[in-house]
């Protein structure tokens, strides 16, 4: 065995060990430790992915070297190490943009605590993407759950509280179900290892028995998953969480937190339940169509909204809509486009959160849209953000979204029955989406004689500008050279298989 | 060396991002020589492009692996693209002296030039996917030109402008996806790209993606019924914007469509299906249509946006007939409309830059304050009209010929009858003005009248658009010659 493959367990361990010693550290000092070891996490993730591509083959891990079925599993492929990759990169980003914002929204004793949070967090999603157990996996989403609700709350104001109230409320419906059909799976199977449900699964089928049990512990967990990830009609404790928390967390949770879930439930798809028997079952058709619904639901709701966070949000409904179309698309371009769409999302979004608190800050606090008027202006590089945020969502080509929608209508002209209800809700989402991202950046471009607010300069932002320009790039880097990424995502897929 | 044909592209598009990151300048003249001097550079390379890398492939970057950027510079893509060169030069020298009384200068520079370089890009684009990202940019950045003035007006007509353009590209892009599916390759070239294979048994539903992207090309171009954005946007902007927005940017539009129907899904396969009937129908009504509203709408830039809804029409309706002649007709009414269409913008632009009138019933007299000027507005009205000897005369005539020769039942005389009923109203709504200016009447006071020419920066465009468009009627064998052979080529 080589010493790499020691990696994810390293990862998932540093992480919780740096969260404790944050506990003790001064401030200053854990958010360097904070960030260093997201970075290094990064790094390892990195090596082990080159290492993973140069092997050509996934590999199992056993922890503590107890062999199945008794001793617990992790397993990476390329599809794994390049999530955790991109986690990292996402996080550290957004922890750097909003830095500046941290100190001024949260009290001072309270910092260590983000940072554990934070920490905490990481690990859980990493445990989430590497895991081959299905009972680890679980314990990893409640302590998701909470780390989520911690940087939700972390900000004190009512608002937060009822916020984080709400998403611990429907989380734990959430994670309740998916146990009901992880319990459900054990009794079925008799196994908690994905490999080994997978083959007793193929089993049940052959034998013509439990076909019933075992789609309601399909429904049950996709279900469960769903509310996680905010799927539409689930979608209601997502405003406020991603609205009024505090930008870092904004950005974690619409960019990592939910997109964990949705590799969770992708991983128990292909390495769970099978790849065509899910394809078989109905719960694959009515996620599509959930899929469907949340991308026009999710964008006229942020049509209405008159508050910048929020509409970004409500957003996310939409892009959340769009993944699930992928995957409810049942084909295997359409689950690349989905896994793409994580990705391109994720860089999207944190980018959209963290200009959007730099044009806030530059009109006295305020996030209604009369007092965005002119903010670009006085914050150059969050208005310049922004917009290639906004054209990133709206699909202008040389932005990662162009690609995901490209990559979507090709897996979607490949299943006749569903083509032309995703082409024409895909149109019609892209057309809600220019509106508003169109409208906003019109706003904050819009000249504003006399402002009373002050404009701000690259001296008193660096961190911040330097933040966004790696976004920026990240953006486009999606968007220009995608082809070896969804070459990645491809052969990452067909090793889950 | 084929490298060559970015110089057009990257050249103005840079210096125009340069103008509106810099500071504001200390003096007028310094920004002004600035932009003439991006203008005369980006000319010089554009045409050195065009003479030395024609037809030769640059591809830029692979976007994916089916998708790649290219450029290549072929005859339709030269027609446009020197079309786009004169009016840009030529209103951008008008906008010297016009944009005095405007504010925001730099800016508005700025985005002329980015325009300038985007519309180069278009013009030269060699696939499917780099046409539609520069439409998609063309649509963003000329929208600071519409919003310019900042009044609440221009942010409606902007707004409105965006959100058509944006449902016109998406059109296209649902296209796309099929195109894209059954396709080759989305390299332009001539006659069809679909591979019969996978197209076989697909027909109607390609019918269906090639109507929609045409629609989607044609809100561009401002066809019924999806043109009401024109005549809100066009008359927003400062007249030499207007200028370039109703005489170059919606074609391209019109290159948009040329490019689907003659490029990818070939003429052929469009020949005598309900897409042909349809296309032609929408844009007969829209000729009429068009010519009808210029001619009861009392203010003078909306009545030649109209005037433009109308003209392109024609265009389109030549491209629909899809023969060699109407064809022909159909590019050379591109050159006519641009020149003819520019200096009219200009015209008004002029009035309103020295007088503030922008009603046509105020007009009365003008003749005889700016006599050179409305000598110029009445030789180009009268070139579209299409009275001989200029160079609408031309275009309108193989329009109708290609039409009559078609054959194609109903339409071959319909055709020609909307096309000749519409040049009455053109009359009807342009030559007015030019009979009210030069003769005003016996109860007019002549005693108000003072010289009012306006100064050479503006008169020289205006009357060397006035002459280009005349020579084109006088010597049309030159370009009909080089179109017809393209026309051929392409059918």
């Amino acid at each position: 065995m080589d010493f790499i493959q020691n990696f994810p367990f390293f990862s998932i361990m540093l992480s919780m060990f740096s969260g404790t010693v944050c506990s003790v550290l001064p401030r200053r000092a854990a958010r360097w430790v904070n960030t260093l070891m997201i970075s290094l996490i990064g790094v390892l993730s990195f090596v082990l992915l080159s290492y993973l591509v140069v092997r050509g083959e996934s590999y199992v891990y056993m922890m503590g070297h107890f062999p199945a079925p008794w001793g617990n599993e992790i397993r990476a492929g390329i599809l794994e190490a390049g999530t955790a990759l991109f986690f990292c990169v996402i996080m550290l980003l957004s922890m750097l943009g909003g830095r500046k914002k941290l100190q001024e929204e949260v009290v001072e004793s309270k910092h260590n605590m983000y940072y554990i949070l934070v920490n905490l967090l990481l690990s859980s999603l990493l445990a989430l993407v590497y895991t081959n157990d299905l009972f680890t996996a679980y314990v990893f989403v409640e302590i998701n759950t909470i780390a989520a609700c911690g940087l939700i709350m972390i900000r004190q104001n009512g608002r937060t509280i009822e916020a984080a109230v709400r998403y611990m409320i429907m989380s734990l419906l959430g994670s309740g179900l998916l146990l009901l059909g992880i319990c459900m799976l054990y009794d079925l199977t008799g196994h908690l290892l994905m490999s080994n449900i997978q083959a007793a699964v193929q089993g049940i089928l052959e034998d013509g028995t439990y076909e019933v049990p075992l789609l309601v512990t399909i429904t049950l967990m996709s279900v469960g998953l769903a509310i996680k990830s905010a799927l539409f009609p689930f979608h209601a404790w997502l405003p406020d969480a991603y609205g009024y928390s505090t930008v870092s967390s904004a950005a974690i949770l619409s960019s990592l937190v939910s997109k964990g879930y949705i590799f969770l439930l992708i991983k128990i798809i292909y390495r769970v339940i099978g790849y065509n028997v899910f394809g078989n079952s109905h719960i694959i058709d009515v996620l599509f169509v959930f899929g469907l619904m949340g991308m026009i639901f999710g964008s006229l709701n942020a049509i209405q909204e008159n508050d910048i966070r929020r509409m970004i949000a409500f957003s996310s409904v939409a892009q959340i809509g769009y993944i699930y179309m992928g995957i409810g698309m049942g084909t295997g371009v359409g689950m690349t486009a989905s896994v793409f769409h994580i990705l391109s999302h994720a860089a999207t979004k944190s980018l959209l959160f963290i200009a959007a608190i730099g044009l806030t800050d530059v009109s006295g606090g305020s996030r209604h849209f009369i007092d965005l008027t002119g903010a670009a202006y006085r914050n150059k590089w969050a208005g310049v953000a922004f917009t290639v945020g906004s054209l990133s969502m709206v699909g202008v080509p040389m932005f990662s979204g162009f690609i995901s929608k490209l990559l979507f209508a090709q897996a979607a002209v490949q299943n006749h029955v569903k083509m032309l209800p995703a082409l024409i809700v895909l149109a019609i989402s892209t057309i809600l989406n220019a509106i508003y991202f169109m409208k906003t950046v019109i706003r904050i471009y819009t000249p504003e004689e006399g402002s009373e607010y002050e404009s701000v300069t690259f001296k008193n932002m660096k961190t911040y500008a330097v933040t966004l320009v790696c976004f920026i790039l990240l953006n486009v880097l999606l968007g220009v050279s995608s082809q070896p990424i969804v070459d990645l995502i491809e052969q990452g897929l067909s090793m889950f298989a | 060396m084929s490298y060559f044909v970015l110089l057009p592209i990257l050249f103005p598009i840079l210096s125009g991002i340069f103008l509106l990151v810099r500071k504001e300048m200390k003096n007028r003249q310094s920004l002004l020589i600035t932009v003439g001097a991006a203008l005369v550079i980006t000319t010089v390379l554009a045409i050195t492009a065009m003479l030395t890398v024609r037809d030769e492939i640059f591809l830029v970057f692979n976007l994916t692996r089916t998708l790649p950027v290219l450029f290549k510079i072929d005859g339709v893509g030269v027609i446009f693209g020197i079309v786009g060169i004169i009016v840009f030069v030529c209103a951008g020298s008008f906008g010297f002296e016009y944009m005095k009384h405007e504010e925001h200068e730099k800016r508005y520079y700025g985005f002329y030039l980015i325009v300038f370089g985007i519309l180069m890009a278009l013009c030269f684009a060699g696939n499917l996917v780099t046409f539609y990202l520069f439409f998609e940019l063309l649509t963003l950045s000329s929208m600071p030109l519409v919003l310019h003035t900042g009044s609440k007006e221009a942010v409606m007509a902007g707004l409105k402008y965006l959100f058509y353009s944006l449902c016109g590209a998406y059109m296209v892009l649902f296209g796309f996806y099929f195109i894209n599916r059954y396709a080759n390759t989305l390299s332009f070239s001539e006659g069809s790209v679909l591979n019969p294979e996978l197209a076989a048994g697909h027909a109607s539903l390609l019918l269906g993606a090639a109507f929609v992207m045409i629609m989607g090309f044609s809100v561009k171009a401002g066809m019924f019924p999806m043109h009401a954005w024109l005549t809100a946007a066009h008359p927003a902007a400062p007249a030499p914007a207007s200028a370039v927005l109703s005489a170059v940017i919606v074609k391209a539009g019109v290159l948009g469509i040329i490019r689907v129907v003659y490029y990818l899904f070939g003429a052929s396969f469009l020949q005598g299906t309900w897409v042909q009937s349809v296309w032609m129908t929408l844009a007969l009504i829209t000729v009429f249509m068009g010519s009808l509203l210029a001619y009861r709408e009392p203010v003078l830039k909306k009545r030649l946006a109209y005037s433009t809804v109308s003209q392109i029409s024609y265009i389109l309706f030549g491209l629909a007939v899809m023969d060699p002649d109407a064809l022909t007709g159909g590019m050379l009414h591109v050159i006519c409309h641009s020149l003819v269409k520019a200096v009219l913008f200009l015209c008004a632009g002029a009035i309103i830059y020295k007088t503030g009138k922008t009603r046509a019933d105020e007009l009365r007299g003008i003749g005889k304050e700016m006599p050179v000027l409305l000598w110029c507005y009445t030789v180009a009205s009268l070139g579209l009209v299409g009275i001989p000897p200029t160079g609408g005369f031309v275009s309108k005539w193989y329009l109708a010929a290609g039409a009559l020769s078609s054959g194609i039942p109903g339409f071959f005389w319909i055709g020609p009858a909307v096309l000749l009923i519409s040049a009455l109203l053109t009359a009807g709504y342009l030559l007015p003005i030019t009979i009210s200016g030069f003769f005003p009447g016996e109860d007019f006071d002549y005693g108000g009248l003072k010289k009012r020419e306006p100064g050479v920066l503006m008169t020289l465009p205006i009357a060397l658009l006035t002459a280009l468009s005349v020579l084109a009627g006088l010597f049309p064998n030159v370009l009909t010659d080089f179109i017809a052979r393209l026309a051929a080529d392409i059918l």
